[in-house]
Parts: structure tokens; C-alpha cells; sequence
């Protein structure tokens, strides 16, 4: 092997480490840990707000991708659904993050574009729409687990199909 | 647990979702961390870093024009690059394992997957201070040492936790993540 190709190690120059100091004042510890998921907690209006806002881009892009029959309109609600995935769990709706990732999941197996597949997106739009407006925090409980089954099985079948 | 002081360390986010940097700097606050930059994509956050020091940067995938894997090889490799050794921690909701591999070859230290929390976002903080890594130029590659040593903090009833938080299908949970990048 030439000189050139061997891998070449170089150790960087540790910056952190005079930077951070163990223990002390100001240190993060549990109890900083838990007040740190508090102000998470207290961010849950908030995000009530926003995702509200995700719902209605997400709505407007369904209607648009119903009204083109266009597959591209598709990276857009993969994309909205994908952000409603990445949030719902921080903040304890994790049925959220749940079917924004069933929807996601959906988007990125379907190959050809058919009727039952925008009618597997309405499900999942109305589901999430559902989530919030019941406010199902957490799982859900049975209703949730009944709901992200039943999207499930109406996403096989169609994928199967 | 160790407990680090964050107050000193700037952190730059950047994320083309507002309220995704929103919740990043609100948990960095509540750590205590004072100095905080937001960016919206990558090359908004490459001309931050020209002017802003940033010590660790937490970075989303998803954004245009440059996206999160295109900033990371252009803080590594480009020419201009104010600081090509800075930890970056890549923030995603991609957790496929092809996804978590492509991420650990463009040159991030460390994937937190989204949803996230305060406990999670630190515990990728404690693992950048904790474990240094050796930087390798390797034919294309340029970035953090591919290889890691295994976590000694894993727990398999942290990842049976978090399995039951991760979505299904392909997807890995934080805890698989790491146990992945530790191989």
C-alpha cells in the first residue's frame, strides 16, 4: 500500500476539556435532569399550538396530492408527517410519533399510486387529527392500541395488494 | 452518573424546524448551558461557524438547499472549514439502519434519534466529553474514528426501555443505535 492510502490518525486537540468541570454548582445531576424534562413539560402548550399548524400543512398537502394525483405531492406529506413524527414524544404524545411513523412507513413502500392510497393517508391524517383533538396522551391506552392496529392492517393490506 | 458543568461550551443547533430549535434550546438552557446559536440549514450554520466558536454543534438531517450529511463533509472536508474537528451530534428521525451507517460515514460523533428528551440529549453530550475521539483521513473518508469503543454504560434494561419508546419496522431504537455505532 502507498504512503497516501494508509489511513492517517490524528488526535484533535481536546477543547472540551478545559471547558467543562465535573460536580459542582450548575453540574448537571438528576435533579437537573428532571427539571430540564419539567421545562419540556411545560413546552406542551406550545407544541398544542404548532401541531396544529403541522396538521393543517398536512391536510392542505393531502387535499393538494388528492386534487394533482401527483406522486411528488407525496414527499410532502412524508415530510410533514415525518416532523409530527420527530415531536410528538418529547413532549407525551407518543401515539403521534407513532402514526407519523406508520405514515411514513406507508409513504416510502408505496410504489404505484392508486385510489387506496390516498385513502390510507386519510386514515392516518384523521388519526393523528383524532390523537390531538381526544388529547390521547401517552399510548393512547386500548383506544390508541386499536387505532395504530387498525392503520396498521389497512396499510398491509394495501401494500400487499 | 458524571456530572459535567455545560456553562462554558457553545452549542450551535441548526434545524430548519423553528420549534425543533426552540425544544433544543430550551433543554441546553435548562442544563445550564448560557451560549446558544441557531441556524436554519447548512449553509446558514457554515457561515455561522466562520464567527461563532462553536465546542459542540446538534444538527438535523433533513434540510435544504444544504442538507444536515452535506454540512457535516463540509465541516470535515471542506477547505475553508473553521474548525473540521468539532463533535456534531446529528439529530434525526431517521433511525433505518442504512440511515444511522450513512450518518456515522459523513463524520458525526453521535446520533440522537428524535423524539427527544432531556435525559437523551445529555447522555450524547457526556458521551462526546467522555470519549474523545481520534480523527482518521482514510482514502474519502475524513472524521471521527469509525471504530468506538462499546459503551460501558449499556444496560439491557435501558434498551428493553427504550425499545418499547422506538417505532417498529426497521426502525432502531437509541439504545440499538449506539450498540450499532459501537461495532
Amino acid at each position: 500500500m502507498a504512503d497516501e492510502e494508509k489511513p492517517k490518525i490524528i488526535t484533535p486537540p481536546n477543547t472540551l476539556k478545559s471547558k467543562v468541570k465535573t460536580g459542582g454548582p450548575g453540574a448537571v445531576d438528576e435533579a437537573a435532569l428532571e427539571r430540564a424534562e419539567a421545562v419540556i413539560e411545560g413546552l406542551t402548550g406550545s407544541y398544542l399550538e404548532w401541531v396544529q399548524d403541522d396538521l393543517k400543512k398536512l391536510q392542505a398537502a393531502f387535499d393538494q396530492f388528492v386534487a394533482d394525483n401527483n406522486a411528488e405531492n407525496l414527499d410532502k406529506i412524508f415530510q410533514i408527517s415525518h416532523d409530527i413524527k420527530g415531536q410528538g414524544g418529547s413532549f407525551g404524545y407518543k401515539l403521534m410519533t407513532a402514526v407519523g411513523n406508520e405514515l411514513c412507513r406507508f409513504i416510502e413502500k408505496t410504489e404505484t399510486v392508486t385510489p387506496q392510497t390516498a385513502e390510507a393517508i386519510r386514515l392516518h391524517v384523521e388519526t393523528l387529527k383524532i390523537i390531538i383533538g381526544r388529547d390521547l396522551k401517552g399510548d393512547g391506552g386500548k383506544e390508541g392500541e386499536a387505532l395504530l392496529v387498525g392503520l396498521q392492517q389497512v396499510s398491509d393490506k394495501l401494500l400487499e395488494g | 452518573m458524571s456530572v459535567y458543568n455545560l456553562e462554558r461550551l457553545n452549542f450551535l443547533i441548526v434545524d430548519d424546524n423553528k420549534h425543533m430549535r426552540a425544544l433544543v434550546k430550551s433543554i441546553l438552557h435548562a442544563l445550564g448551558v448560557k451560549s446558544c446559536l441557531e441556524a436554519s440549514d447548512g449553509a446558514d450554520a457554515f457561515k455561522e461557524l466562520r464567527h461563532f466558536p462553536a465546542d459542540i454543534i446538534i444538527c438535523d438531517w433533513n434540510m435544504s438547499p444544504l442538507d444536515g450529511l452535506d454540512f457535516v463533509r463540509l465541516v470535515r472536508t471542506g477547505k475553508d472549514s473553521p474548525n473540521p474537528f468539532v463533535p456534531i451530534i446529528m439529530l434525526t428521525g431517521h433511525t433505518e439502519m442504512n440511515r444511522v451507517l450513512e450518518a456515522r460515514d459523513s463524520g458525526v460523533h453521535e446520533f440522537l434519534a428524535k423524539p427527544i428528551s432531556a435525559k437523551k440529549l445529555y447522555s450524547r453530550v457526556r458521551s462526546i466529553i467522555e470519549r474523545p475521539r481520534e480523527f482518521v483521513r482514510a482514502g474519502m473518508y475524513f472524521g471521527p474514528d469509525r471504530r468506538r469503543a462499546a459503551s460501558s454504560n449499556y444496560k439491557g434494561s435501558e434498551r428493553r426501555k427504550q425499545d418499547s419508546e422506538g417505532g417498529g419496522d426497521g426502525e432502531l431504537s437509541q439504545a440499538e443505535v449506539e450498540a450499532l455505532l459501537s461495532t
